[in-house]
């Protein structure tokens, strides 16, 4: 009983009472599987008219074209459904009432933070059974398809708990929204450039240097490539950046501090959520204990 | 039931709060009146939590509200001057969410919930879109979901403002509801016949001073015998100053420039005693006036509602 007050979430509650009454979702969840679906069998007619055959490959490629459609959805919608949850409160001045009741911050956060993505996580699962036909076509692996939704759970709530510490820090929702946008393309437009000047200046080193070929390359700038999300949607599809990775993986020789770029992915992302929240917990309190004296 | 200890309260420079002590009884209905701007919801966001004091200490049933602000908020029902509504939600949902948000079972909402809604004369309006509430229905549903915990301590700011006079009375009759079941309440104004009605202590505020305590007749009695004493000095403010001060019908005493000025509640007779006690010492004046008191001012304010 006490285990199950203290995990109940008033807001969480509330918020999907709210959003259910109207038919809105439904609509929303409709139109958006048909949309989906429609681009999935127009993609396999023409592709199939085209080819005049069956092939595994023709289903690896409507998967990855799907993925990337919804990966893709993903980083849209999110910052535009998350950054404005708290700023919204404070807008309408509905904030400083729920910060005097027993309300605790964190439940606050989160439950804000959930509602705001479970429409969307909602939608992305629904959208399985799409999967699920390009699936009997083969060509992907059940493990494959176990990432890529992994892939966008952890995107979105990583992405999601940005939104929402921009929310509690800024005042407008605008302002928040612009600043989780330009996060999300500061992170992947930096973390990708980053990891090309440093293997540009590693390479030039070398030449200087005169290095054998045969030493190997320092492995950090791929770390850094790990956390784009870009680059670990490709590498899930074995495409892409990572072929030292695969490589050295087929060999059978992979080095353990040659970490998969996916979990390296789903960890940094699962620290940048937790780290987030703990953020916006500490920053929404109106009196707080201070972390250092003035 | 509530304490403020020489509570002080900075926002850059400008200081709003500046040293202010008072001490509500429980079941007390305690008025708060002031010009805008004196700090009356400053005092109350302290109180409610919501803003940390840059000095001094405020407590609520004993709990220090900076400290302990989980026992603090179990305690108090604070209406703020101005709160939105959601959208998309009936008067009954409104209550039923700010009574999950206090633990409260299902069951038990189902309960008190007609009963708020009964109490703010909204029972009618239990199924209409808290939006489309006029004003004066949203304030009273405010007071409600202030109430669903049933505290002890109301917090009320400006609950009257922007209402006209017929909301203002129907919000009077609750108000004498919640004093008859014993609730200690402090509850805001700008202007004072709003609240004297009501009230058991008034507190004028101003310049984020208390000056001010008391019941209503004392304080209309004191606001209109105030006078300034305008003592002009060449030289020895310190023993003028002194010697002012002892007198018991001068509340305080400024110095502005060479002048002293002296809050007078004296009559005439005592304040030309007070001018040869002055000459007496030997002290050097140059000129002795009286002047419309400071307070005077804002007692014009407050009960006309001027400024407003
Ligand atoms: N957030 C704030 N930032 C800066 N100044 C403020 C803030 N809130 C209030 N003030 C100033 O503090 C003073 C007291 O304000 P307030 O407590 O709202 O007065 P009242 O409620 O009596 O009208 C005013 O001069 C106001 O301008
Ligand atoms: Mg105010």
């Amino acid at each position: 009983m006490n285990v199950i007050r203290k995990l109940r979430n008033p807001v969480l509650i509330n918020e999907w009472k709210v959003r259910m009454r109207s038919n809105r979702a439904a609509w929303v969840t409709t139109l958006y599987l048909l949309v989906l679906g429609g681009i999935v069998l127009t993609f396999i007619f023409l592709r199939i008219n085209f080819e005049n055959r069956y092939d595994p490959d023709i289903s690896r490629e409507i998967f990855m074209f799907l993925s990337i459609l919804q990966f893709g959805m993903i980083c849209l919608f999110t910052p535009g459904l998350t950054a404005g949850v708290i700023s919204g409160e404070r807008e309408r001045q509905t904030l400083s009432v729920l910060l005097t009741t027993n309300l605790t911050a964190t439940k606050l956060i989160l439950g804000k933070w959930l509602a705001s993505l479970s429409f969307m996580i909602y939608l992305v699962m629904a959208s399985l059974p799409l999967y699920g036909i390009v699936f009997l076509y083969g060509g992907i692996s059940p493990i494959q398809l176990v990432q890529v939704f992994g892939l966008y759970l952890v995107t979105m709530l990583g992405l999601g708990s940005v939104g929402v510490l921009f929310s509690t820090l800024m005042k407008r929702t605008g302002v928040s929204i612009v600043l989780t946008y330009a996060f999300l393309f500061a992170y992947t437009a930096g973390t990708f450039f980053l990891y090309v000047v440093a293997q540009e200046m590693i390479d030039y080193q070398r030449r200087m240097a005169n290095l054998h070929a045969m030493q190997p390359n320092p492995v950090w700038p791929e770390w850094l490539l790990s956390l784009n999300p870009l680059a670990v949607g490709l590498h899930v599809f074995e495409e892409g950046v990572f072929n030292r990775f695969h490589d050295l993986k087929a060999a059978g020789n992979l080095p353990f501090w040659m970490i998969d770029p996916y979990w390296l992915y789903i960890l940094f992302f699962v620290l940048l959520t937790i780290g987030s929240l703990e953020l916006s917990i500490y920053l929404i309190k109106p009196v707080r204990k201070r972390l250092w004296k003035r | 039931m509530i304490q403020i200890d020489n509570l002080r309260k900075r926002y850059g420079k400008m200081e709003a709060l500046k040293g202010l002590s008072l001490e509500i009884g429980k079941g007390q209905v305690f008025g708060f009146v002031g010009p805008n701007g004196a700090g009356k919801s400053t005092t109350m966001l302290i109180l409610a939590t919501l803003l940390e004091p840059t000095s001094g200490k405020a407590y609520v049933g004993g709990f220090d509200v900076v400290k302990q602000p989980r026992e603090v908020r179990r305690l108090i029902g604070y209406m703020p001057d101005f709160f939105g509504v959601y959208d998309n939600v009936t008067a009954e949902e409104y209550l039923d969410f700010y009574a999950s948000n206090y633990d409260i079972s299902p069951q038990e909402r189902k309960e008190i919930i007609p009963q708020l809604l009964e109490l703010v004369s909204l029972s009618h309006k239990r199924d209409a879109f808290v939006d489309s509430l006029s004003r004066g229905m949203k304030q009273r549903l405010g007071l409600a979901r202030s109430l669903v915990h049933n505290p002890d301590v109301l917090i009320l700011d400006e609950p009257a403002s922007g209402l006209d006079p017929r909301a203002r009375i129907e919000l009077r009759e609750i108000l004498k509801e919640l004093r008859n079941m014993g609730k200690t309440i402090i509850i805001s104004s700008h202007i004072l016949p709003e609240l004297a009605e009501m009230c058991d202590v008034i507190g004028i505020i101003e310049g984020g001073e208390l000056v001010a305590t008391g019941s209503v007749d004392e304080i209309y009695a004191k606001m209109q015998g105030y006078k300034v004493l305008k003592v002009r000095m060449l030289d020895q403010w310190e023993e003028a100053t002194a010697l002012l001060t002892r007198h018991d019908k001068v509340a305080s005493v400024k110095k502005d420039g060479n002048v002293l000025l002296a809050d007078f509640t004296g009559t005439d007779q005592e304040q030309a005693a007070l001018l040869q006690q002055l000459a007496a010492a030997g002290l050097p004046m140059a000129s002795f006036a009286e002047g419309e008191g400071n307070l005077e001012e804002i007692f014009l304010e407050i009960v006309k509602g001027a400024g407003s």
